[in-house]
C-alpha cells in the first residue's frame, strides 16, 4: 500500500523499515507505526475474531478502546496492537480463531446468537448439573481470547519510579500542555502524562486553523516544544495513567522506545493537585453490523491518514454527528479519498465553513440521515443510509464506512478518584458533578471544541492547580477565568445512540459480544440499573474498560426504559488500561540481610534458606539431618553463625523501668558479670520473645532477641510505655555485632588458644558474662550460654572483625576437627535438651505457662504493670489449655512431622518440633497437648497429612531428652 | 498505598511506611483491683468508628515514633483533630 | 595468624587501582574509570555515632552544635550533625580519622551497625526516584538535611548534601549492615542508565571538601 509519504503531520519515518512476521510471512512496516498500522498497511483487514460469536474485527479506533485489534504479539496474548508501537522482528500471530482470523472455522456460531440471549451461561448450563463440567469445557474452548502459556517467561525490564511534583497534568494535548506550561510559571514542579508516543492529543493530526491561521498540528508542535523546553515540566510520553487515589495519588506506567533500559515502568506521582485533560474518545454508532471491518471511527481513518500516511480506504461512507467527523471528510476527501456521502444526524448546527468545504467538493450530505446497515460478509461492501426515524433508506457501495455517533468525554480519573458523575444534558456527557479536591479539568472534557477555547480551558486549570498547590498566582487566575469566559463554551452534543434498528447484530459492545437485543432482554427480564445490566450482559467488562459501551449503555437504557431519571454512568476502575503484571512488579528487587560471614559460610558448603530477612546457612552438606554437624557438637566442638541474633543496648534515668515494664521476669536483680534469660508476653499473656540481658551499668543494659523479633523490639517497647513518658534511648546493635557460637567438649580448649583470659569454670561459669580485647584490637563480648547443652561461648564482636575471629577460631580448632553447623543442626541439639524457640513451641495463644516459662515470671511487680501478667494470673487457673510435653515414638525409626495433628476422636495438639535424635537413637520431639494428656506415660494418636488412616503412636515423655542434669553445659 | 500520614517528626509520608497501633485508650490501667472483664475491654474491644478517629499509628521505616493522628476511616484520609476533642 | 583485617559490608565488582590501610580497614581511594558520575562510594570505614539523651540538644560532638529541628543538620569540620527527633542525633566523621568518643553514657559508636554510602553527581536523585518515593528535591528544603524513611523498601537515614533542580547533587544514605549487598546491587542496577560506577574516597573528599568552602 502507498504511503502518503509528504505530510507535515506524519509521525512515521517512511524511510526507516521495520519488519514483523505474521501467520509465517515476513511484512515491512516504518519506524512510527504501531503493530496494526504496519498490517493495515500489508492488507490485512481482520485482525482478530470476536469473543463469543467469532465475528471478524478490524482496525476501529486507534487508542484501544476495544479489542479488536487484539493479538498474540512475541508470544504475550491479548495486545492492543492498534496502540502498541512496532519495534523490528515482532511475531504476531491471530488469537481465538480455528484456521485463521480471515477464515475461522468457528464463524458459524455467529448464526447461533439466538441460543445464545443475554444471561445463556447463567441459566442454561445448570440442569442436569453433570452437564456443567462438559458445557463448560467445550465454551471456554470457542470463546475467549488469546491463550498463556503456563510456562512463558516474561521477558523485558521491568523498573519503577516515584515522582514528586506540585502538580500533574495528565494528557499532553493542547489543553494538557498549556495547563502545564501555565503552572510551570509559578516555579513549581510539573508532570505531564501522555498515553501517545508523542504531544498534540487532538490538535495533533489536523490541518485545520487556530484563530490566528496557524494549522492546529503547527500549534501542537510549538506548544509541545515550549513544554519540552521549560525545565521544571517532566514530560512523560507514551505513559498511560492507570489509577487515581485519594490525595492525588497518580499512578501509570510508560513504554520504553527502543533506546530505554526499560521495557516498560511503573511509575507513581505523590502530587499536590492534578490537572485532567483527557480529552474526548468517540461515541460508538450503533447499528446493523457497526464494528464489521471497513467500519472505523472518524479520528481513526483521520489519524490512519495524516499520522501514518495510510488512507484507510478507496471509497467511503460517512455516518456522523459532530463537526470532527465533517472535517475528517473534508480532510480526507483532500488527501484522495472518494466520498460518496456524508450521512450527519444532526438536522441543523453544523459548522457553516465545514458545510461550505463540503459543498466546494460536491460530496453529497444527508442531514438527519444515519447508517443502519453494514453490508458485506467479512468487509464492508455497501451501506444502508436511512434518516434518523427510519422511514426512508438508500444503499451506498463503500469500502469504508466512517461512523461516529459523537464525542464521550475521558472521565476514567474523575471516577477513580471518586467524584460524583452526572449526566449533562447540554454535551450529553456524564460529567463530575462535584470535583474532588485539587483536582481540575481542562480542554474537551469539559465540553468545548473551539481551539482557542481548549487553550485557554488549559491556562485556567494550570493556574488554578499550582494556586492549589501553594503557589502565589496572584490576579492570573481571575485574568485567565475571564479569557475563557469570552470564547465559546460546551457545544450541544448529538443525542442519538442508536439507527432505528432492532438491534439483533447491533453491537453495544464488542470485547463482550453484547448487543443492543442482549441489552434489551436483560432490561425486559427486570434488570433496571445500568450497573447490573453490565454484569449481567457483561459489556463493558473486557480489556477496553468499557470504552466502546461507556456511555453508550446508560444512555440506551435510559431510553429503553422511558426513564424520567437522568442516566446513571457505569464506574470503572483502576487499571483503566490493561497492564502488565510484569509492570505493577516492576524492579521487585530482593532485600535480603546477609550476616559478616556470609561469604565463608558459602565457602564452606553451606546450603542457604531464607529466614525471616536474612539468609541462613541451614545445612552443611545433602545430608538434611545433619548426622555430622550434630555428632561433632556433641563428641568434639562445631562453629554456628548467630549473628542474625537481635541485640540492643537500652540506657537512660527509665531504663530499667521499661525492663520491667515489657520482661515478666524482675529485671532489677540482674546482676553485673552475669546474663539472665528472660522473656516477653503480650497482653494476652502469650510469649512474643526471649532473649537474655546483661547489665552494663546503672540503667544500662545489653540484651538480645530472636532473630525474628528484631526488627520489632524498639516498636514494642516504645509501645508498651508510650503513654508514660519515660527517659530512656534503645539502640539497635543487631547488625553491628556478628555472633559466632562456640560450642561443644572441646570449645574451651579451641577458645584459650585465641583469648588470653582465665576460662576456668570458676572465672567464667556457665550464665557468666566478660568483656575482653583480642589481640588489643577486637572488643568481645562473651556470654557462655547451653542453647545446644554442651559448653558453649557465644562470643558477640564487632561485623567488621567477625571474619577475623571466626578465622582465628577455625585455626585454633583445627587440631580438634572443629567444623560448622548449621541451623537445622542447632534446632535438633537445642530439641534433644527441650530448649524452646518461639514460634516453634509456640504459636499466637501460646502463653509463658503453657511453654512451661511460668518460673521466668515474677508476680511481686504489680506497679510495673507488666505486660501480660494480668492475662497470665486469669491463664493460671484455666484449665482448657494447651501444655507443652516432650514425646517419643514407640516406632524409633519414624519421627512425627511438624504440624502433624494429636488426636483421639477430635483433635487434642499438635506435634511443634520432632526429629530422628542421633544422640539418643530415639525419634524425640516435644507437642503441645490438652493437658489431661499431658501426663508421663499417656500414649498419644498422631494424625498426619495423607496418611491414610494410618495412625502414629507416641508416648509422653520426661524432659529433656539429653542431660538432664546439665553437666556437660555447665562444666 | 494513597494513605498519607503526618509524622510529627518526619512529616506526611506515604502511609505504607507506618504501623497501625490501634484505636487510642488511653493509659494502661492500675492491676489493682482490675477485673478480667475491664482488661479484656481495654485490650480487645474496639469502637470501630465510621468516621473521625484518634488512633496510633507506629513510624516504622522512618524515625521510630509512636504518634497519634486522627483520621477518617470512611474515605482514609488523616484530618485535623475535631474540636469536640480539644 | 595474619594481621586483623576489617570487612565492609559493601563490595563492588570492581577492584580499587589505589587503597591504603587505616585503622585495619582496606580503604578504596580510586578505581579504574571512575567516569563523570554519578558516583557510588562505600563509606563503611567511617566512623559514625548515635547520641540520645533528654537534652540532646546541649551535646556539642566534635564541638559542633545539634540543631534544633528534626531533619537539620550541621555540617563543619568533615563532621554532620543529623537530628533524627526531640532525644536523639546522629553523628557522621568524614574525615581521616574520627575523634575519641566523649565519656558520656548517651553516646553508641554504632560505626559497626550501618552500610555507609555516598551517591552523588549528576542526576543523583534520578537514581533515587527509581528507588525511593521520599521527595530529595522539595524546593522547601534546604541541603543538608536528613530524612528517615525507606530507600528500596529499607529503612534508611539519608541526608542529603548538595541537590539541584536538575537531578545532580547527592546524599549519605545508612541502612542496616546486613543489607549492604542488597542495596548496592539495587543502586547500582537502577544507576545503570545513568553511568553510575563505583568511585574511591579521593573522589568523596572532593565533593565532601567543595561543600564545606
Amino acid at each position: 500500500m502507498n504511503r502518503l509519504n509528504q505530510l507535515p503531520t506524519l509521525r512515521i519515518n517512511p524511510s526507516e523499515k521495520l519488519s514483523l512476521s505474521y501467520r509465517g510471512k515476513s511484512y515491512q512496516g516504518v519506524a512510527g507505526d504501531t503493530v496494526a498500522t504496519a498490517l493495515y498497511a500489508n492488507g490485512v483487514r481482520v485482525f482478530a475474531r470476536s469473543l463469543k460469536y467469532h465475528r471478524p474485527r478490524g482496525l476501529y479506533s486507534l487508542d484501544g478502546e476495544c479489542s479488536n485489534t487484539c493479538m498474540d504479539v512475541n508470544s504475550i496474548p491479548n495486545i492492543r496492537t492498534e496502540n502498541t508501537l512496532l519495534k523490528d522482528g515482532m511475531v504476531v500471530k491471530e488469537q481465538n480463531v480455528m484456521g485463521s482470523a480471515d477464515r475461522d472455522w468457528l464463524s458459524f456460531i455467529d448464526k447461533l446468537d439466538w441460543m445464545m440471549p443475554a444471561g445463556f451461561y447463567y441459566k442454561t448450563m445448570h440442569k442436569p448439573a453433570s452437564m456443567w463440567p462438559v458445557a463448560m469445557k467445550q465454551i471456554r474452548k470457542a470463546a475467549g481470547l488469546g491463550v498463556i502459556s503456563a510456562d512463558y517467561q516474561m521477558k523485558g525490564q521491568y523498573d519503577e519510579l516515584f515522582l514528586k511534583a506540585e502538580v500533574t497534568v495528565i494528557g499532553g494535548g493542547a489543553a494538557g500542555m498549556t495547563a502545564a506550561l501555565a503552572a510551570a510559571e509559578s516555579g513549581q514542579r510539573v508532570v505531564l502524562l501522555e498515553s501517545r508516543p508523542h504531544l498534540g492529543g487532538c490538535f495533533d493530526y489536523r490541518v485545520s486553523a487556530t484563530g490566528d491561521g496557524t494549522p492546529l498540528y503547527e500549534r501542537a508542535r510549538e506548544l509541545a516544544e515550549k513544554v519540552e523546553q521549560t525545565g521544571n515540566i517532566r514530560v512523560f510520553k507514551h505513559t498511560s495513567m492507570v489509577g487515581a487515589y485519594n490525595n492525588n495519588l497518580i499512578t501509570g506506567f510508560q513504554v520504553g522506545n527502543a533506546d530505554d533500559v526499560f521495557t516498560e515502568r511503573y511509575i507513581e506521582i505523590r502530587s499536590n493537585s492534578v490537572v485532567v485533560a483527557t480529552g474526548c474518545i468517540e461515541r460508538p454508532l450503533i447499528f446493523d453490523h457497526n464494528e464489521r471491518p471497513g467500519v472505523m471511527q472518524a479520528g481513526c481513518a483521520h489519524r490512519m491518514a495524516r499520522t501514518y500516511g495510510l488512507l484507510p480506504g478507496s471509497e467511503a461512507v460517512f455516518s456522523v454527528g459532530h463537526d470532527l467527523g465533517l472535517e475528517a471528510a473534508v480532510d480526507l476527501f483532500d488527501l484522495g479519498l472518494k466520498i460518496n456521502c456524508v450521512a450527519d444526524i444532526r438536522e441543523d448546527g453544523q459548522n457553516a465553513e465545514l458545510m461550505l468545504a463540503l459543498a466546494e467538493r460536491k460530496i453529497p450530505v444527508l442531514k438527519g440521515w444515519v447508517a443502519s446497515k453494514a453490508h458485506g460478509s467479512k468487509k464492508v461492501e455497501k451501506v444502508t443510509l436511512s434518516t434518523v426515524e427510519g422511514t426512508v433508506k438508500r444503499d451506498f457501495p463503500c469500502d469504508l464506512l466512517v461512523a461516529s455517533a459523537g464525542l464521550t468525554p475521558v472521565t476514567g480519573p474523575f471516577i477513580l478518584a471518586q467524584a460524583k458523575m452526572g449526566y449533562d444534558s447540554h454535551t450529553g456527557y456524564f460529567l463530575p458533578t462535584e470535583l474532588p479536591a485539587k483536582m481540575f479539568p481542562a480542554g474537551r472534557i469539559t465540553g468545548i471544541n473551539n481551539p482557542g477555547s481548549i487553550e485557554a480551558s488549559g491556562r485556567l486549570a494550570g493556574l488554578k492547580a499550582a494556586a492549589a498547590a501553594g503557589a502565589d498566582m496572584g490576579k492570573t487566575v481571575a485574568d485567565a477565568e475571564k479569557a475563557a469566559s469570552t470564547l465559546p463554551g460546551p457545544e450541544r452534543g448529538c443525542k442519538l445512540v442508536t439507527a432505528p434498528v432492532k438491534g439483533r447484530k447491533s453491537f453495544i459492545c464488542f470485547d463482550e459480544d453484547t448487543t443492543i437485543k442482549n441489552i434489551k432482554q436483560a432490561i425486559d427480564m427486570g434488570f433496571d440499573v445500568p450497573e447490573l445490566i453490565k454484569r449481567f450482559t457483561s459489556a463493558g467488562t473486557g480489556p477496553g474498560q468499557g470504552g466502546i459501551p461507556g456511555h453508550n449503555l446508560p444512555l440506551f437504557v435510559a431510553k429503553y426504559t422511558a426513564s424520567i431519571n437522568t442516566p446513571v454512568p457505569t464506574t470503572v476502575r483502576p487499571p483503566l488500561v490493561p497492564t502488565f503484571l510484569a509492570t505493577y512488579a516492576g524492579y521487585n528487587h530482593h532485600m535480603f540481610k546477609h550476616t559478616p560471614l556470609n561469604d565463608s559460610q558459602k565457602a564452606d558448603g553451606g546450603i542457604f534458606r531464607n529466614i525471616g530477612v536474612w539468609q541462613r546457612a541451614r545445612y552443611f552438606s545433602d545430608d538434611f539431618e545433619c548426622k555430622e554437624e550434630i555428632l561433632n557438637v556433641r563428641n568434639n566442638v562445631g562453629m554456628l553463625d548467630g549473628s542474625t541474633l537481635g541485640k540492643f543496648r537500652i540506657h537512660g534515668p527509665d531504663a530499667l523501668k521499661a525492663f520491667q515494664r515489657v520482661y515478666v521476669s524482675d529485671m532489677s536483680k540482674v546482676k553485673e558479670g552475669r546474663i539472665k534469660y528472660s522473656a516477653m508476653c503480650n497482653d494476652d499473656g502469650c510469649v512474643m520473645d526471649d532473649g537474655v540481658v546483661v547489665k552494663l551499668g546503672e540503667n544500662d543494659y545489653y540484651f538480645t532477641t530472636s532473630s525474628g523479633r528484631a526488627g520489632q523490639t524498639v516498636e514494642w517497647i516504645r509501645y508498651h510505655t508510650r503513654f508514660d513518658g519515660w527517659d530512656f534511648h534503645l539502640v539497635n546493635l543487631t547488625d553491628a555485632m556478628g555472633v559466632i557460637n562456640l560450642s561443644g567438649p572441646n570449645a574451651r580448649k579451641v577458645l584459650a588458644k585465641v583469648v588470653d583470659i582465665d576460662l576456668s569454670n570458676e572465672a567464667f561459669p556457665f550464665s557468666g558474662y566478660k568483656e575482653f580485647f583480642i589481640k588489643d584490637t577486637i572488643f568481645v563480648r562473651a556470654m557462655r550460654l547451653g542453647f545446644v547443652g554442651e559448653i558453649s561461648y557465644e562470643l558477640h564482636v564487632p561485623s567488621s572483625c567477625t571474619q577475623a575471629v571466626w578465622d582465628m577460631l577455625k585455626e585454633a580448632g583445627a587440631e580438634f576437627g572443629i567444623r560448622n553447623f548449621g541451623v537445622e543442626a542447632q534446632n535438633v541439639l537445642r530439641m534433644e535438651k527441650c530448649h524452646i524457640i518461639l514460634g516453634q513451641e509456640s504459636e499466637q495463644r501460646t502463653n509463658l505457662l503453657d511453654v512451661g516459662l511460668g518460673f521466668l515470671w515474677d508476680r511481686k511487680k504489680a506497679d510495673a504493670k507488666t505486660v501480660g501478667a494480668v492475662a497470665l494470673r486469669q491463664a493460671e487457673k484455666d484449665v482448657g489449655r494447651l501444655k507443652l510435653v516432650g514425646i517419643s515414638m514407640e516406632d524409633d525409626t519414624r519421627a512425627a512431622r511438624e504440624g502433624a495433628l494429636i488426636v483421639d476422636n477430635k483433635v487434642r495438639g499438635y506435634v511443634a518440633t520432632m526429629r530422628k535424635s542421633f544422640t539418643t537413637g530415639e525419634a524425640v520431639g516435644m507437642a503441645l497437648v490438652e493437658s489431661q494428656l499431658a501426663d508421663k506415660g499417656t500414649r498419644l494418636e498422631i494424625f498426619e497429612d495423607e496418611c491414610n488412616g494410618v495412625r502414629l503412636y507416641a508416648r509422653v515423655v520426661p524432659m529433656p531428652f539429653y542431660d538432664p542434669t546439665g553437666e556437660r553445659m555447665k562444666n | 498505598m494513597a494513605l498519607t500520614l503526618t509524622c510529627p517528626v518526619c512529616g506526611k509520608r506515604n502511609g505504607y511506611e507506618f504501623r497501625y497501633g490501634g484505636e487510642d485508650k488511653g493509659p494502661r490501667p492500675a492491676e489493682a483491683g482490675l477485673t478480667p472483664r475491664a482488661w479484656c475491654d481495654y485490650v480487645h474491644m474496639n469502637k470501630c468508628t465510621a468516621g473521625v478517629q484518634k488512633e496510633w499509628w507506629f513510624h516504622r521505616d522512618g524515625c521510630g515514633s509512636w504518634f497519634t493522628t486522627w483520621r477518617d476511616t470512611t474515605n482514609n484520609l488523616e484530618v485535623e483533630q475535631p474540636e469536640a476533642s480539644k | 595468624m595474619g594481621e586483623i583485617k576489617r570487612e565492609s559490608p559493601v563490595r563492588f565488582t570492581a577492584s580499587p587501582t589505589k587503597s591504603e590501610v587505616r585503622d585495619n580497614w582496606t580503604v578504596a581511594l580510586e578505581y579504574d574509570e571512575e567516569g563523570q558520575g554519578p558516583w557510588l562510594v562505600d563509606l563503611a570505614h567511617k566512623t559514625r555515632w548515635d547520641l540520645q539523651d533528654n537534652k540532646v540538644g546541649e551535646q556539642r560532638p566534635g564541638d559542633l552544635t545539634v540543631p534544633s529541628a528534626p531533619g537539620d543538620c550541621t555540617f563543619a569540620n568533615n563532621t554532620l550533625v543529623n537530628r533524627m527527633n526531640r532525644t536523639q542525633a546522629s553523628i557522621y566523621h568524614l574525615g581521616a580519622a574520627a575523634p575519641a568518643m566523649p565519656d558520656f553514657s548517651g553516646y553508641t559508636d554504632v560505626t559497626e551497625s550501618t552500610v555507609f554510602l555516598a551517591l552523588f553527581g549528576p542526576n543523583a536523585f534520578f537514581i533515587a526516584e527509581k528507588l525511593a518515593s521520599l521527595d530529595f528535591l522539595d524546593p522547601a528544603k534546604t541541603a543538608p538535611f536528613l530524612y528517615q524513611g525507606p530507600f528500596c523498601h529499607v529503612p534508611c537515614q539519608i541526608v542529603t548534601l548538595e541537590k539541584a533542580a536538575d537531578g545532580a547533587g547527592g546524599f549519605l544514605l545508612t541502612c542496616s549492615r546486613g543489607y549492604g549487598d542488597s542495596m548496592v546491587h539495587a543502586i547500582l542496577e537502577a544507576g545503570v542508565e545513568f553511568g553510575l560506577r563505583p568511585a574511591g574516597e579521593n573522589c568523596f573528599n572532593t565533593w565532601a571538601q567543595g561543600l564545606q568552602g
